[in-house]
């Protein structure tokens, strides 16, 4: 019972801090420019972020992240219990909920919602759910989650855009033999809980949403949300003409502007450069295996030499060269956002003596070559890679560096036939088990597909992933962290954040550290 | 002017083997390519299960020529197959997309001919003066500058600063749409333009010291009728060649443009089509493209015969 009150203390607090206190001007019209196009408004089937990080506007989950990403806050269930033996969870759902065409969202479209997205043949995401056993309804406000074994992470899993919760008669009525043929055809005209309905959908260029009349949230003032009548998202691919056109007043926000480009942007008295703090980290994997595929010996297999390269990398020059000063040095290999995460110093300070000393008890006093796969054509990349060349000469490492295409990359990485890339990664759920998954747990992906494998590591994992206490869960993801990060299979560059201009007119808008595009107290004043 | 059906219907059934030829090869040469649809889809987080069961979905686990029967079965029936990015059916994107690479490339040649014809005239009636040099420079300066870089140069000049054109887009209606597409247009004309008024300006200096027009104008001919008649009909023809064997190019050039000007056109599609290793959308664009410039060969063709008697059609 005590956690449960500690857990509905800190949700609202957090709902205090979401909603603007100062009153909003109501209506108006916001046009985002992105740089993509959305490919499918289904949150299960989905796998990419121009999807998850804008369906959260159409559809609800039942709680919500908040907004520094960490924790989460009622959505559409009111509170929550969990059993003692913790293998289920008592759910309650907010009375009077209505989907944007006005039918009523039922406990059958709650559990109905959850199996979807728990079901392992749907979609990729569903490993976030694979807890889950069963959902019954017991109450018509009430569903209760069976699990298949404790999981402290279940109450942020169901704040995570793959378990929104959508209107299964709809859905089930949409044309399509199989259900990711049905995914398809409801996605083309979405309907959720969210704060906006879906209007309109010409691909590739404008997406048009409106407010939902029925949103059930009203903001701090008890004012009805959201604010605006429709917003515009816009794609505009070009990083020079999606600037072009919010500084002509064309659009009125602008996602991904270019490092170069934020002081430019920030000394703009019409313009809003804001900097959202995030979960995404900049890194250069390493292929960690004894040979390289070709058959040749690995220098990198050897802990020193990755040591070695960590320490020759001067993250502070870095970040001025390459993001100019916008983003900061790593902790450790999860970002400063993500719950549980090692702040106990820069990762590997720069020290080139130190460098040369590693290099040279590995036996390699007269330097050694390795070769990296960078983006063609990706200025990041380049700067990166030209930064970082410059920096390992000096402790004899001679870095090449091999222009790819994306897809390319891709398959040779996959493949295990790679030397070293350049890599990012965004959090999707607030908490450290996905990224530790990919990064560290090596029966998930090889570690990202490095090779890289620590057994104790495995079972600390396998262990934490059933962990109720908390304080054994830090205890377990501090140990993680320390084991991988003595000689990690990748160099850790920097956490970068979100870099969104808008005009000076729109208030109220809000990216979490997970990415979600949050409009729905978003304005634009007269 | 010979122009007989029986030309028109040969040529047109010539195109039927080239066409087929370009589907076998573009069909093995995507699959060439490094890197597939489906990791370039799912990226770098995929696991081996999710990428074999989207594969299997779109059948690319099978056999190349099982799926180029796959393929060829849907084609005869009009289908193209689904995007794998887009998950939308290949034909109906290439419908919505083509028209306005169409307009685009159209208002771009019609651009590149308002501007390379006058001017040809212009530098070839005065050829060896300075007005010829400025013409000839200025548009030397067109061709070697960078389409997208000339796309940004006008975009910043003449939207963001004078606003005389919007930044980029696509309008509603056609008045809307020539206004939004005019700028692509003149940054895709530019280069065109430049060629075809080197080349029309030759032809016409040719044509003017040729003896049939000391002839025209020793019968004592109107100086306009001698210059329409037969100065640039006969000095037309290379130029219409030139015009269409360009076409092509233009539809290449649309790539960049449509990137740099946020239009939602065909060139914008096959960018992100090859990469995301779209195998379907790639396939289909191609053919669509083929047919096109063929059909654009065939109509310079017809109009050369139109205005050239010796050739025979």
């Amino acid at each position: 019972m005590k956690k449960l009150i500690g857990a509905l203390f800190s949700i609202a607090l957090a709902v205090a801090v979401t909603l603007p206190a100062a009153a909003a001007t109501k209506g108006g019209k916001l046009i985002y420019a992105r740089y993509a196009d959305s490919l499918l408004l289904d949150p299960v089937f989905n796998d990419a972020n121009v999807d998850i990080w804008i369906t959260t506007n159409l559809y609800d989950t039942l709680f919500l992240p908040t907004d520094d990403g960490k924790d989460v806050q009622p959505g559409l269930a009111t509170a929550w219990q969990a059993a003692d033996d913790g293998l289920s969870y008592t759910i309650t759902l907010r009375q009077g909920v209505k989907f944007a065409d006005g039918t009523p969202m039922t406990a059958d479209d709650v559990k109905w919602s959850i199996e979807r997205a728990a079901n392992p043949k749907n979609g990729i995401f569903n490993f976030l759910l694979t807890s889950i056993g069963s959902v019954a309804v017991t109450a018509p406000d009430t569903v209760v989650i069976k699990l298949k074994q404790p999981d402290p992470v279940l109450i942020k899993a169901l704040a995570t855009f793959n378990t929104a919760i959508l209107p299964m008669k709809a859905y089930e009525a949409s044309p399509g033999a199989t259900d990711e043929e049905k995914a398809k055809t409801f996605a083309e005209h979405p309907l959720g809980t969210g704060p906006f309905k879906f209007v309109s959908w010409e691909r590739n260029v404008s997406m048009k949403l409106a407010r939902n009349e029925n949103y059930w949230r009203k903001d701090a003032a008890g004012q009805q949300l959201p604010y605006l009548d429709e917003i515009e998202f816009v794609t505009i691919p070009d990083d020079a003409t999606r600037i072009l056109k919010l500084q002509a007043g064309e659009v009125d926000g602008a996602e991904f502007i270019p490092y170069a480009r934020v002081a430019e942007l920030k000394a703009d008295p019409n313009l809003d450069m804001q900097l959202w703090p995030s979960t995404k980290v900049n890194f250069l994997t390493l292929n960690v295996r004894p040979t390289f595929k070709d058959g040749s010996k690995n220098p990198m297999a050897d802990p020193r030499v990755r040591q070695a390269m960590n320490y020759a990398v001067d993250k502070d020059a870095l970040i001025k060269i390459v993001t100019f000063d916008v983003a900061k040095p790593m902790t450790s290999f999860m970002s400063s956002s993500t719950p549980y995460v090692n702040t106990s110093g820069p990762a590997f300070p720069f020290d080139a003596a130190k460098a040369k000393s590693l290099l040279a008890d590995a036996g390699f006093a007269s330097g050694l070559d390795v070769t990296c796969l960078a983006l063609a054509g990706s200025a990041d990349e380049t700067a990166i890679l030209s930064t970082v060349q410059q920096m390992w000469s000096q402790v004899g490492i001679r870095l090449k560096i091999e222009q790819v295409d994306n897809p390319t990359r891709t398959a040779k990485y996959r493949a295990g036939d790679f030397q070293m890339r350049v890599s990012g990664w965004t959090d999707d759920i607030a908490d450290p088990n996905e990224i530790v998954s990919y990064f560290a747990y090596s029966p998930n992906i090889q570690s990202m597909h490095t090779g890289w494998e620590d057994k104790k590591v495995n079972e600390i994992f396998e262990a934490s992933a059933k962990e109720m206490d908390a304080g054994k869960r830090a205890a377990q993801y501090k140990q993680i962290q320390d084991s991988y990060m003595e000689a990690p299979p990748i160099i850790p560059l920097y956490e970068s954040p979100y870099p969104v201009a808008f005009r000076k007119s729109v208030k109220g808008f809000v990216q979490i550290p997970l990415g979600n595009n949050i409009f729905v107290g978003a304005s634009v004043e007269k | 002017m010979p122009i007989s059906l029986r030309y028109v219907v040969l040529r047109l059934l010539q195109i039927v083997p080239t066409f087929l030829l370009i589907m076998v090869v573009m069909f093995v040469l995507v699959r060439l390519l490094p890197g597939d649809p489906t990791s370039a889809l799912l990226g770098e987080r995929a696991t081996d299960e999710a990428v074999a069961r989207i594969n299997a979905q779109y059948g690319l686990d099978k056999p190349i020529l099982v799926q180029f029967g796959v393929f060829l079965a849907s084609f005869f029936r009009g289908d193209l197959g689904d995007s794998i990015v887009d998950k939308t059916p290949v034909l109906g994107l290439i419908l919505s997309r083509l028209p306005v690479t169409l307009f685009l490339t159209a208002l771009a040649a019609l651009l590149s001919v308002v501007m390379a014809v006058p001017l040809a005239f212009v530098a070839a009636l005065r050829h060896g003066s300075g007005t010829d040099s400025a013409i000839r420079a200025g548009f030397q300066v067109g061709l070697s500058t960078p389409v997208f870089y000339l796309g940004i140069l006008l975009l910043t000049l003449f939207a963001a600063h004078l606003h005389w054109f919007p930044v980029g887009g696509y309008g509603e209606h056609f008045g809307d749409k020539l206004y939004h597409l005019f700028l692509p247009a003149l940054t895709l004309a530019l280069s065109l333009s430049a060629v075809l008024m080197r080349n029309l300006r030759n032809s016409i200096v040719e044509v003017l010291e040729a003896e049939y027009v000391d002839f025209a104008r020793a019968k004592g001919l109107k100086a306009r009728v001698v210059l329409g008649k037969h100065v640039l009909r006969n000095a037309v023809i290379p130029t219409v060649t030139l015009l269409g064997l360009n076409i092509g190019t233009l539809f290449g050039g649309a790539v960049i443009t449509e990137t740099v000007f946020a239009v939602p056109g065909a060139g914008r599609l096959m960018i992100g089509a090859i990469f995301g290793r779209d195998y379907p959308v790639i396939l289909g664009l191609t053919l669509a493209l083929a047919l096109l410039v063929s059909l654009v060969f065939l109509v310079t063709d017809l109009v050369q015969a139109a205005l050239d008697p010796r050739v025979s059609a």
